[in-house]
């Protein structure tokens, strides 16, 4: 089985600091990290290789430091990683990432499966699995939170959605994007990162991947961010009650009653 | 354990590099050369387990990978309940090969990316979560008479709540305990001593001098000093607890190991040069 | 598709909302993107379709004309059944193919989450999930998208110049539905699934409406939630007989999971759930970056911790310090007393 799982590197969230002002969290020290959902894309591609044997390659789009997040998912136990670097790259957004992937995907050639993490805890966006999916004319299965049964011909897993789940069984070649649920990511060994510091990484190009250039980066994004702003202030004071357990609950419950609240 | 205390071998804290280092090898290096200094000077290297729940290299693999030597008696591994049961195996199996037979072991710190030993997978089935007295009776009973096992000692709790889980932990199979940072005498403390006059018990000694970060440990703020000289403060630690061995965590290795020397007292009180 | 000038621009007319439709139920969120589609029709003199595509589902159509639709496209069909997102995707880029809409909004629900990306690669234009605001730019007439990045520190306007329609996500109890005026009516567009929609098909072979395992609580007004503060599993009764008290939910942040004292169904944060509710009762919960992103929304912050001074009980618009096991029992016994 040929599975490739897409990761992504992503600032760490810190320490919380609020503004005292602006009561908005403030972000210090942008140390970068692997997308907390992709350890465990990188798990269940593992893991169905070691049922069916086959080959795990992990696939990233990002800067050259985006390198680090490879080594790590080398170190969790893939066998080789790629890594799509070029300016031409920069500015994308989930549309012309996913185009991207997806012709990556198909240099690799042969893939079966590709598996993503449910979504980027930067972006937030959850579009680049399914835009993958798309591009490629493949079946995808998104919230994943269980793979029950793996063939030699496609999967049958399970959807999580607000009511609760389904089944269903689909055919490769097939895009999936993964829940927190689905397993237990592995940590990485010393010895497992010490392999993958070793490890030769190739970085391709647009031209590496039969790109078109009008659909990568700026040019190729349909949506560009206009403007950013921060956000609306939440308020001024934090109300502080203190005193006895009952005078607190009175205090409060007399101020909910005038907000409105209860 | 009671040994440790006898020979004055103080208990140094050692954390392997952590996973997210941008400068692994060199930290390695670093790891290695306090390693062996501490064990050189005849200390007890105390390597912790992911320690605040920010993912590192474990003790074991380290020493693997490093090829460095154990001295028996002379490393204990911290091992919490943030592992799974496989790995859990691995590392004191790992241990027993290695010789390591001491472990320190704590309930710790989770992160998104650390697996919990599950009750089921310890074979209890009346509790919840797993803490470090259902960890100390697995160990305890899947290794009978291999480990020397220590719990620790957070003399700032809610004192009978505190003396209730230092009681589990004792009939689960601790043998020794280690207490959070004091920095002077601590009634709490003392009435383990009194309660439990044959328990080796190692007092950590806050070694930064930055006593602020203990605030978090002792659940009420403490304003950095800069008259608070660790040094002092530690000659003070041994001068109240003569019975007791003491775990030195934040120890600055440049500037305060090689005071070391003249800081614990024989049990006649005389120290260093005199001694 | 691209689009090079304004002309080929207005081409496009009309805003589409997609029914959200879960168990074969039309769901309440789709009358919030009726009601913001609405706005943004009005504000261009255009229509509002619903467009609602499942199977089984055409009784529930011409309900959707109270909730502001003008036009309901409607696609019938037993293929349908289950959540067929290659199907779906497939029908709904050959039909914005057909009608030509300039804006198609969708829920960032899972299946909102599924079906819209994929649509916007094959149909080729822009899509921005989870918008907290939507208006329309009178100067260039595009769809002005704003929605919170990096974990909500930061508020960003997003905007597709150059491809039409223009797609959006919307998370549920974000915009407001109209009020339901049954004395509307409209005209319901009856289309066809193909073949040719999707060449690659799932099979769903069975669905389990599981209330215990999926905790929702994106719909809640009120969360009680907890942290380490609250110490053990028995601790979260308490907060179960809060929130029973004033009906809302029980939420609880990584580190309470963790210890296993709540299930991850209840976990709030940047590796759960992300909420928007009207009040929130923090009860020991220190404020992690990780928790903060995914509650820092809500209406009314109340935190109740033994420590003044926690990221939460600064964040809170109201900060209780106390324990919350004597607090809570004080705060139910209050709301009891009238």
């Amino acid at each position: 089985m040929k599975i490739v799982v897409c990761v992504k590197q992503v600032p760490a969230s810190s320490d919380a600091k609020i503004d005292p002002e602006t009561k908005r969290i403030v972000r210090e020290g942008m140390k970068a990290v692997l997308n907390p959902f992709d350890a465990y894309a990188v798990e269940e591609g593992v893991r169905l290789r070691k049922k069916f044997g086959g080959e795990v390659i992990a696939l990233s789009m990002g800067p050259e430091k985006a390198l680090a997040s490879l080594r790590e998912a080398v170190s969790l136990g893939v066998d080789r990683a790629v890594l799509l670097s070029d300016r031409a790259f920069g500015g994308s957004d989930t549309w012309a990432t996913s185009y991207a992937l997806a012709r990556a995907i198909e240099k690799i050639g042969g893939v079966d499966l590709v598996i993503c993490g449910k979504q980027a805890v930067d972006g937030d966006t959850a579009q680049v699995g399914p835009g993958i999916a798309a591009h490629l004319g493949w079946a995808q299965a998104t919230y994943v939170m269980k793979v029950e049964q793996a063939g030699e011909e496609g999967l049958r897993l399970r959807r999580m959605n607000e009511d609760g789940y389904d089944v269903c069984e689909l055919q490769y070649p097939a895009v999936l994007t993964v829940l927190k649920d689905i397993n237990q990511p592995g940590v990485p060994t010393l010895k497992g990162v010490l392999a993958a510091l070793r490890e030769q990484i190739p970085v391709w190009t647009p031209a590496d991947i039969g790109a078109d250039a009008r659909k990568l980066g700026l040019d190729g994004s349909p949506t560009r961010v206009v403007s950013t702003a921060p956000p609306p202030p939440r308020h001024t004071v934090t109300r502080r009650i203190t005193g006895s357990p009952a005078d607190c609950a009175r205090e409060l419950v007399a101020d909910l009653r005038t907000r409105g609240i209860l | 354990m009671r040994e440790h205390i006898r020979q004055r071998r103080y208990h140094v804290e050692l954390g392997p590099p952590r996973q997210d280092s941008e400068k692994l090898l060199e930290n390695l290096e670093q790891f290695a050369q306090k390693y062996r200094r501490v064990l050189d000077s005849g200390y007890v290297a105390g390597i912790t387990d992911n320690s605040m729940g920010l993912l590192a290299f474990q003790g074991h693999e380290t020493i693997i990978e490093l090829g460095l030597p154990v001295v028996p008696g002379q490393v204990m591994i911290h091992l919490n309940t943030f592992h799974t049961k496989e790995n859990l195996h691995e590392i004191l199996d790992t241990c027993i090969a290695l010789g390591i037979r001491q472990l320190l072991v704590i309930s710790g710190d989770g992160s998104d990316r650390l697996p919990r030993l599950q009750p089921h997978e310890l074979g209890v089935t009346e509790v919840e979560a797993v803490t470090a007295v259902e960890l100390i009776a697995y160990i305890h009973q899947t290794w009978p008479g291999v480990f020397e096992i220590g719990a620790a000692f957070n003399p700032y709790e809610p004192r009978e709540h505190e003396m209730e889980k230092l009681r589990r932990k004792l009939d689960a199979g601790a043998t020794f305990i280690i207490t959070q940072p004091i920095l002077k005498q601590n009634e709490v403390v003392d009435e383990v001593l009194a309660r439990y006059p044959e328990l080796p018990v190692f007092v950590e000694a806050w070694m930064s001098r930055r006593i602020s970060l203990l605030s978090e440990a002792v659940g009420y703020e403490i304003k950095d000093d800069p008259n608070f000289d660790p040094i002092e403060t530690l000659k003070q630690l041994h001068r109240a607890y003569p019975d007791c061995g003491v775990y030195l965590s934040l120890l600055g290795f440049k500037t305060q190991y090689h005071l070391l020397g003249d800081t614990w007292p024989e049990p006649d009180g005389r120290t260093g040069e005199e001694a | 598709m691209i689009v090079t000038s304004r002309e080929e621009k207005d081409r496009y007319r009309n805003v589409w909302a997609l029914a959200e439709v879960l168990s074969g139920q039309v769901q309440p969120v789709t009358h919030e993107l009726l009601g913001a589609a609405r706005a943004l029709a009005d504000a261009g003199g255009q229509e509002v379709w619903a467009v609602l595509l499942g199977a089984g589902t055409a009784s529930q159509a011409v309900g959707l004309f109270a909730w502001g639709a003008d036009k309901v496209l409607l696609v019938d069909d037993p293929r349908l059944d289950g959540f067929q997102d290659e199907l779906e995707a497939g029908a709904l880029t050959r039909l914005i193919h057909k009608h030509r809409p300039d804006i198609l909004l969708g829920a960032a629900t899972a299946r909102g989450r599924a079906l819209m990306p994929r649509v916007a690669v094959m149909a080729v234009c822009g899509l921005t999930a989870d918008c907290t605001g939507l208006s329309i730019d009178p100067q260039t007439g595009d769809l002005l998208q704003t929605r919170p990045a990096f974990g909500g520190n930061i508020m960003a306007t997003i905007r597709s110049a150059g491809h039409r329609p223009q797609l959006a996500t919307v998370r549920p109890r974000v915009m407001k539905a109209l009020e339901e005026d049954r004395a509307r009516t409209g005209q319901i567009i009856r289309e066809n699934l193909e073949e040719s929609d999707s060449p690659v098909v799932k099979r769903v072979v069975e669905v389990f409406q599981d209330k215990e395992s999926v905790v929702n609580l994106g719909h809640a007004q009120i969360i009680v939630s907890g942290g380490r503060g609250v110490k053990s599993a028995k601790g979260f009764d308490l907060l179960r007989a809060l929130a029973d008290k004033v009906g809302g939910a029980v939420g609880a942040s990584r580190a309470a999971i963790d210890a296993g004292w709540i299930s991850y169904a209840h976990q709030i944060g940047q590796t759960g759930q992300t909420v928007q509710s009207k009040v929130y009762i923090a009860c020991g919960i220190s404020g992690q970056i990780q928790h903060l992103v995914g509650m820092q929304s809500s209406d009314t912050i109340i935190a109740i911790d033994k420590d003044p001074d926690t990221p939460m009980m600064q964040l809170a618009d109201i900060a209780i310090v106390g324990d919350l096991f004597e607090v809570i029992p004080e705060i139910i016994r209050e709301i009891d007393k009238v």
